[in-house]
């Protein structure tokens, strides 16, 4: 591992591309340590994929997931209905209504247990956490489940109501099939500042970094906390990938983010809210469902100027997954079917304040909903946003060391 | 002792009443305990950081010592001096306050001691999360004692919240109790006598404080000192809250390699690294302390 690997070219149609790339992954691993039996059977059989897929036309079943998820061509058709569900979710995220009209309709009992961050479901399902039916990871945590054949592909047949999801949220980077994943809701890192005090007029990410040295000294700033949002982030407003691996492009970020140090107050994901609603931050990053509440309370003052930037930023988006384990297979699917219905994604949307990409539910939300920019973000905007995923464990090691610098300087 | 052997076994009263009482295999559950739930952790610690990643979450169990290697890093060795310099920060304030209150609790308190020292505990009893916080609005720069600063005229911006002037009051906060109690009893246990004859000859009080008080009560006083040092410097939470994110104290490294990059081994590296740092201190302490038995009062 510590000379550098050659690269090695090969001539093969794009789709197969994700699965060379894991197989190229698990040769790597199995020279550093053992192999687990569960990988080695997935490496047999994604060699033999791998190989039809080069050899003749490429089948769209059998992707990533490898040995966990079952060859038959449709092994839920026509199995009844189980009695249990269990769901692993971020703690008040679905309104109350929804599970009662899943319980009637269904007569399925369900048990729900609760995480409050990404990092949280992965080490618990990489401990052999089993017995979810439904987990509701972002989108980073959805890329590196595929990747680990952790998730159950998805039987459309099942979720009829998928069909209203709109296509771009279908296919996306980080499940380039769409078969492991229905888009829940998503949103997109924006920023906001006290028009009061600050008299230019950022619209980009790139000149709110910029504002931040010459803002920090008469005012409280704040970023988005974490490895995994302030390096991407800077990266993006540089005019980079946000999930680049260069370790030029990374330095650069990094030089950035350290030249613009002294001008950012605090770096808080969690507080900033509170704080903003109370006036105390004057140029601060921020989700757009949490901007939104923070623009209502300051509506009296009319202080608050919030942003979506004009050519980049972040969308991010928490998914409906079904682990490979799931003991409740079809009431999984049925939960997830119920969730597409419009009627239902109304009233989750009224409950929660994050847009689903069902145009049929975005119609009959309320004109406040429906027509504020921070709720229903155009796709003018999300078109041009982009995912922040892990792209490899290197990656994530980088900008975390890039954090630490940040943090400590 | 050879020649005890060869001869009868010889009643000796006075040896017996000596030895345990007990058979020694009765701390055998106790002892199970300790080594699954105290030296386990660490010893999974020591795997981890001699081990290497394996992609997202999973390691693969080698012996290396790249984490170490990649600990001597400038950027790691400034967040160990950082976290260091920030805790013996606290640990001086700590002290600054801790000791007069443990000094005026024994030497002027007769009748409300227990009182006293009951108070001392109280903010024990709640949580420390919810006392941090609470901590946030008293040093909120729109809060009451941010008015009343102003007010007096002492400082005419009172900006306290999210710089390392909070991390310290929340650390010493939040340690206090562990400082007070150790030198509180090493004063209770001193012979106020000596500080007595000390001024009969004609020190004044300040010398004979340095002179006798000091010198006496100095184990209790750097026991505790470590005691709110160690944890201090574990520190993960009061950073977060009070200082905004913006310090990157060896926890809060070691819970995003932890937590945000999965990267265990790295993060085992350099918990182990940091045990050994902070260790020296310990060994310095029992070399003091052993000292102190010898040539002390």
């Amino acid at each position: 591992m510590t000379e550098r690997d050659p690269k090695l070219n090969i001539l093969a149609p794009v789709e197969t591309r994700p699965r060379l790339d894991r197989l190229e992954r698990l040769v790597r691993r199995s020279g550093g340590g053992r192999m687990t039996r569960a990988e080695a059977l997935g490496l047999g059989g994604l060699a033999l994929l791998a190989a039809a897929g080069c050899g003749g036309k490429t089948s769209t079943g059998g992707g990533g997931g490898g040995a966990s998820s079952s060859g038959a061509a449709d092994p839920l058709a026509g199995k009844p209905m189980e009695n249990n569900l269990v769901i692993y979710n971020w703690s008040q995220y679905d309104d109350p209504s929804t599970y009662k009209s899943f319980k009637t309709q269904n007569h399925v009992a369900i048990k729900e247990t609760y995480y409050s961050s990404n990092d949280e479901l992965l080490a618990k399902l990489q401990a052999g956490g089993t017995g979810y039916d439904i987990i509701v990871p972002s989108q980073n945590a959805v890329g590196e489940l595929v990747e680990l054949g952790s998730l159950m592909k998805l039987d459309k047949a099942l979720i009829p109501n998928a069909s209203a999801v709109e296509s771009s949220w279908v296919k996306t980077s980080y499940d380039p099939t769409g078969d492991y994943k229905v888009v829940k809701d998503f949103g997109v890192t924006m920023f906001f500042y006290n028009n009061k005090i600050i008299t230019e007029k950022p619209t980009t990410m790139k000149q709110f970094y910029d504002l931040l040295p010459k803002y920090g000294k008469v005012g409280r700033t704040n970023l988005m906390d974490g490895a995994e949002e302030v390096v991407p982030l800077a990266l993006m407003a540089l005019g980079y990938d946000p999930n680049t691996g260069d370790p030029a492009e990374l330095d650069k970020a990094k030089s950035f983010l350290l030249s613009i140090r002294g001008g950012v107050t605090t770096i808080d994901s969690s507080n900033y809210i509170n704080d903003a609603s109370a006036g105390k931050i004057i140029l601060g990053q921020g989700w757009n469902g949490d901007v939104r509440r923070i623009l209502s309370a300051r509506k009296k003052q009319g202080d608050i100027t919030a942003v979506l930037p004009q050519d980049t930023s972040e969308k991010w988006a928490d998914n409906w997954c079904i682990p490979a384990t799931a003991p409740d297979p079809v009431a999984a699917h049925a939960w997830i079917n119920h969730l597409c219905d419009p009627a239902v994604a109304v009233k989750e949307m009224e409950y929660h304040n994050y847009p689903i990409p069902i145009q049929a539910a975005l119609d009959q939300t309320p004109a406040d909903l429906k027509n504020d920019p921070l709720f229903n973000v155009p796709a003018s905007y999300t078109d041009h946003y982009k995912f922040i995923l892990n792209p490899s464990q290197e990656i994530v090691n980088a900008r975390t060391q890039i954090y630490t610098a940040f943090q400590s300087a | 002792m050879t020649t005890e052997t060869i001869q009868p076994p010889k009643r000796s009263p006075r040896r017996r009443s000596f030895a345990p009482r007990y058979p020694g295999w009765l701390t055998a559950p106790s002892l199970i305990y300790y080594m699954i739930f105290f030296l386990g952790p660490l010893a999974i610690l020591v795997v981890f950081s001699v081990a290497t990643q394996a992609g997202f979450g999973s390691v693969s169990y080698t012996f290396s010592t790249s984490q170490f290697k990649a600990l001597n890093d400038p950027l790691y060795i400034k967040v160990f001096r950082q976290t260091m310099l920030m805790a013996a920060g606290g640990t001086a304030l700590t002290i600054a306050i801790g000791y007069p209150v443990a000094y005026w609790m024994s030497r002027y308190l007769t009748r409300y001691k227990t009182l006293a020292l009951l108070l001392v505990i109280v903010p024990f009893w709640t949580s420390f999360l919810i006392r941090t916080y609470a901590l946030k609005i008293i040093l909120d720069p729109q809060g009451y004692l941010a008015h009343f600063v102003e007010w007096t005229g002492i400082s005419n911006q009172f900006n306290v919240l999210y710089t390392g002037k909070a991390v310290a009051i929340g650390l010493a906060y939040n340690y206090l109790p562990l400082l007070i109690l150790p030198v509180y009893a090493s004063l209770e246990r001193m012979d106020w006598k000596l500080v007595e004859a000390a001024t009969d000859l004609g020190a004044s009080p300040f010398k004979a404080f340095r002179q006798i008080t000091l010198p006496l009560t100095l184990p209790g006083l750097i026991t505790g000192a470590l005691l709110v040092f160690i944890p201090m410097c574990g520190e993960y939470v009061i950073p977060q809250l009070l200082g905004g994110g913006q310090f990157a104290f060896v926890g809060t490294v070691i819970g995003s390699n932890f937590l945000g990059a999965q990267n265990w081994p790295f993060g085992s590296a350099m918990a182990i690294a940091f045990m050994v740092l902070l260790s020296i201190f310990v060994v310095i302490y029992i070399a003091f302390a052993t000292r102190e038995e010898q040539f002390g009062a």
